[in-house]
């Protein structure tokens, strides 16, 4: 959803209006080595990749029309091996779009990939000149479904096993409030909510039964006031504004029903391929949106507890790409620092006895040390989901 | 009369050296920014003057110079000042985000196309300027404030000597959280998505080494109708400098030099002073215009002194020594009173305007960023603001926040980097 929002807004017409003009500017400020015009390349059922023509290493703008029609995806990819280049998408059939890649000396061809047809490869074109250009494009194989279901598999596994343990501290937790130990209910409640937000719920990915689970309130209602939230969000607000236990224990009881409702229902879902890529960032995306904002505190303070939790969610969700990365993504080494070091901070805000401290009372430096962590993890990460993209094989 | 013109034919001289840039900058990017330097009133810079009304503002500025760009530059229509504290630990993590931010600022203040990612990664740019980045006249301005020398990175005997934190002056109501910082970013442009991009773009780079701590955004009023532009007070603001009407100004009164109590690296940076200057518009609207007009020492409709009948002519106070016509308490007269002792006191003042928001009473949280460029912080900006001390206007203005700063010499050349001479 999230995802076609996003590729949607870009396309459509902006770029063809543009295109003289971009041009226009071009002429003006490319270096004179590099190709100051577009080629028109066709992509099409009869010809794919035609019109580009005995370029020099450096600089390549394609003005791609799709001359079939029906929609056509093209790849620029290398002649001998299954790295792509760039990927138009989605390229309506009469339209044409610009891409750009700046390519070393090499052989290189166009692949057509019609909506529901076989891949039609182009000629073999090859670049002449410097085999190392600055700024060169990264080519990589693209990910495909069948590259993606194993890692999603791995994952819904792993998430199946933690179930019955959340079911456990979730019936703990109930437990607690029935026979009226809310001290000890406070600590339980703690435990099942880290547990839950290690599952990488983030942006509905457990869709209704996240709401039922982990709800939050309208805007401008709290998990007091308002009616809706029923899981651990509005259990906290009870539960660390004084509420008596029986006020409480409805709440618990209903948690343990929903825990139970989603371990019964999650072996017969299947974790879109297309998501396992986006949960990888997006976990601490919505950590940084909700928890490092404190809208999500109803009364715990423990947003720095819920983000340690997230970061061990997000090593869980990239842990079964990392056969897919590891060749694809030089700066994976560099993500599992980042989010170590990231942990690492975030638990020295976590005091010997367990308790964590509250966001509000860290210093500006504290605080800014935190963000600079998470923002430079989320910076890392965000090149994965589009990685993990589905695409279709290579040539 | 001399003094007019001299202050016009440096002024244009900045201008023209502007415009004439882009074309000396094909082979000879030192060269433009020397002549930058030079700005002096000849008969070439006249004849540049005569280009630039017809053609307009510079579509770019050079990057590489003896000093950094966005100091005598002529003030670009839009600017943000954005401060960001160090997350960076230790010099080498400090090298390189000097780095990066050399790196994007030298592609961003060139314009050109972003890096193409193919399926590796989200674009590398934001898009907002469209597929190829316009230059768009932006400077980039990289400044050091005090903070950054102390104990973390071992600089402490490295720290420009006048630098330290800014003071509470009597009439200020400061909120540190908007003041100081350990880098500030000055990114002026003629447009404000150009300023606005540039922004994200060299946060973006430089996330886990750098944050946000405040930052405020300005512009730049075209004249109404001619002469200097007003301030959101009605007046004409940055009339007045003329002792930066000599070609040796900027050296005199910009350019820090080394020898002497300062160290070697701060050789043709400057003290950047910052300050946020709520205006008090509703209370100052209900002001009569001759209490204004006495405040300020000029007239508001021309921007001439009251002594005077044009915006530049001279307040001659040696004909009004009792303060009849300006009074001894205006502001022009407190800020420089025309003697010879404050002509050295005078400093480069590159002021934006902002408009942000509203108070909790519903008043416009409107004013002033005032900025300056000073050889030496104490003899310059804060001698000057200490005689402006509950001056009658004080009562219109409340500063709340900005800080003192150090802009870094200038980025020389392809292989040098911001603050190389300090950290290499």
């Amino acid at each position: 959803m999230r995802q076609g929002a996003k590729y949607g807004a870009l396309g459509g017409a902006v770029v063809v209006i543009a295109a003289g003009v971009v041009l226009t500017v071009m002429m003006r400020s490319q270096p004179a080595d590099e190709h100051p015009d577009a080629y028109a390349v066709d992509a099409g059922i009869s010809g794919c990749g035609t019109g580009w023509v005995h370029p020099t290493a450096g600089v390549q703008i394609f003005d791609v029309r799709n001359t079939s029609i029906a929609g056509m995806e093209v790849y620029l990819q290398s002649a001998t091996a299954k790295d792509v280049y760039l990927d138009l998408e989605s390229l309506g059939a009469g339209s044409t779009t610009r891409g750009q890649a700046t390519l070393g000396a090499g052989r290189y061809q166009f692949v057509c990939l019609p909506a529901d047809a076989d891949p039609i490869a182009g000629p073999v074109v090859t670049v002449s000149g410097a085999k190392h250009v600055a700024n060169a494009t990264a080519g990589i194989p693209p990910v495909t479904q069948n590259d993606l279901i194993p890692a999603s598999k791995q994952y819904g596994a792993w998430i199946e096993s933690r179930l019955p343990v959340l079911q456990g501290e979730t019936d703990a937790l109930a437990g607690d409030v029935t026979s009226g130990d809310l001290g000890k209910a406070k600590a339980d409640w703690l435990t099942a909510h880290l547990e839950y937000e290690t599952l990488g719920a983030a942006y509905g990915a457990f869709g209704d039964a996240d709401t039922a689970i982990n709800g939050m309130p309208a805007p401008g209602r709290n998990a007091l006031d308002d009616p809706d939230p029923t899981g651990f969000h509005k259990i906290e607000a009870l539960l660390f504004s004084g509420a008596p236990a029986s006020a409480i224990a409805p709440y618990t009881s209903r948690l343990t029903n929903d825990v139970a409702a989603l371990r019964a229902d999650f072996p017969n879902t299947r974790i879109d391929p297309l998501d396992i890529g986006l949960r990888a960032h997006e976990i601490l995306e919505n950590a940084l949106q909700f928890e490092l904002t404190g809208e999500t505190d109803a009364g715990s303070h423990t947003n720095l507890a819920t983000l340690d939790a997230n970061l061990t969610g997000t090593t869980h969700a990239l842990e079964p790409l990392r056969g897919i990365l590891k060749t694809r993504y030089p700066d994976l080494t560099k993500t599992d620092a980042a989010i170590a070091a990231t942990q690492r901070l975030v638990e020295s805000f976590r005091g010997a006895d367990g308790s964590w401290q509250a966001l509000a009372n860290l210093t500006t430096a504290q605080r800014e040390q935190l963000d600079a962590h998470v923002d430079e993890t989320l910076e890392l990460l965000a090149p994965i989901a589009a990685i993990c993209d589905v695409r279709r094989p290579a040539t | 009369m001399t003094a007019e013109l001299a202050r016009r034919g440096f002024l244009h001289g900045l201008v023209g050296a502007g415009i004439a840039a882009p074309i000396a900058a094909v082979g000879a990017h030192a060269a433009a920014a020397t002549s930058v330097r030079a700005g002096a009133p000849t008969p070439a810079s006249d004849a540049a003057t005569t280009e630039t009304a017809a053609a307009g503002p510079a579509a770019s500025y050079p990057f590489h110079g003896t000093h950094q760009a966005g100091i005598l530059t002529p003030a670009q229509r839009n600017a943000t000042f954005a401060a960001f504290d160090l997350t960076a630990s230790g010099r080498v993590e400090l090298a390189d985000l000097m780095k990066a931010i050399t790196d994007r600022a030298r592609f961003l203040t060139a314009g050109g196309a972003p890096q193409t990612v193919g399926i590796t990664a989200p674009p590398a740019d934001s898009g907002v300027l469209g597929p190829q980045v316009p230059a768009d006249g932006l400077a980039v301005t990289v400044s050091f404030g005090a903070s950054v020398f102390d104990d973390r990175f071992g600089l402490t005997d490295l720290k420009p000597h006048r630098l330290r934190t800014m003071e509470d002056f009597p009439n200020d109501d400061l909120d540190r959280a908007t003041c100081d910082g350990d880098v500030l970013l000055q990114l002026c442009a003629h447009n404000p998505d150009t300023v606005t991009h540039a922004l994200r773009d060299i946060a973006r780079a430089t996330r886990g080494a750098m944050q946000l701590r405040w930052r405020k955004d300005g512009f730049v009023s075209p004249p109404r109708p001619s002469g200097t532009p007003r301030n959101l007070m009605g007046f004409k603001d940055g009339t007045s400098a003329p002792a930066l009407a000599a070609a040796s100004a900027p050296d005199e009164l910009v350019w820090t030099h080394a020898g002497g109590i300062e160290p070697s690296w701060v050789e043709g940076g400057s003290y950047h002073v910052v300050r946020i200057i709520r205006m008090l518009v509703e209370f100052w609207d209900r002001v009569s215009l001759h209490e204004q007009e006495n405040m300020i020492g000029r007239r508001r409709d021309s921007g001439a002194p009251l002594t005077g009948t044009h915006e530049h002519d001279d307040p001659r106070y040696e004909t009004d020594p009792t303060g009849d016509v300006i009074q001894l308490d205006a502001h022009i007269r407190l800020a420089n009173n025309r003697s010879p002792e404050q002509a050295k006191q005078q400093m480069l003042r590159r002021g934006y305007n902002y408009d942000s928001g509203i108070d909790v009473n519903g008043n416009l949280d409107t004013g002033l960023i005032f900025a300056c460029f000073n050889q030496d912080l104490e003899r310059q900006f804060v001698t000057v603001q200490k005689r402006l001390i509950d001056e009658p206007l004080a009562d219109y203005i409340s500063p709340t926040g900005g800080g003192y700063f150090f802009a870094l010499p200038g980025v020389r050349h392809r292989a040098d980097w911001y603050a190389s001479g300090l950290l290499a």
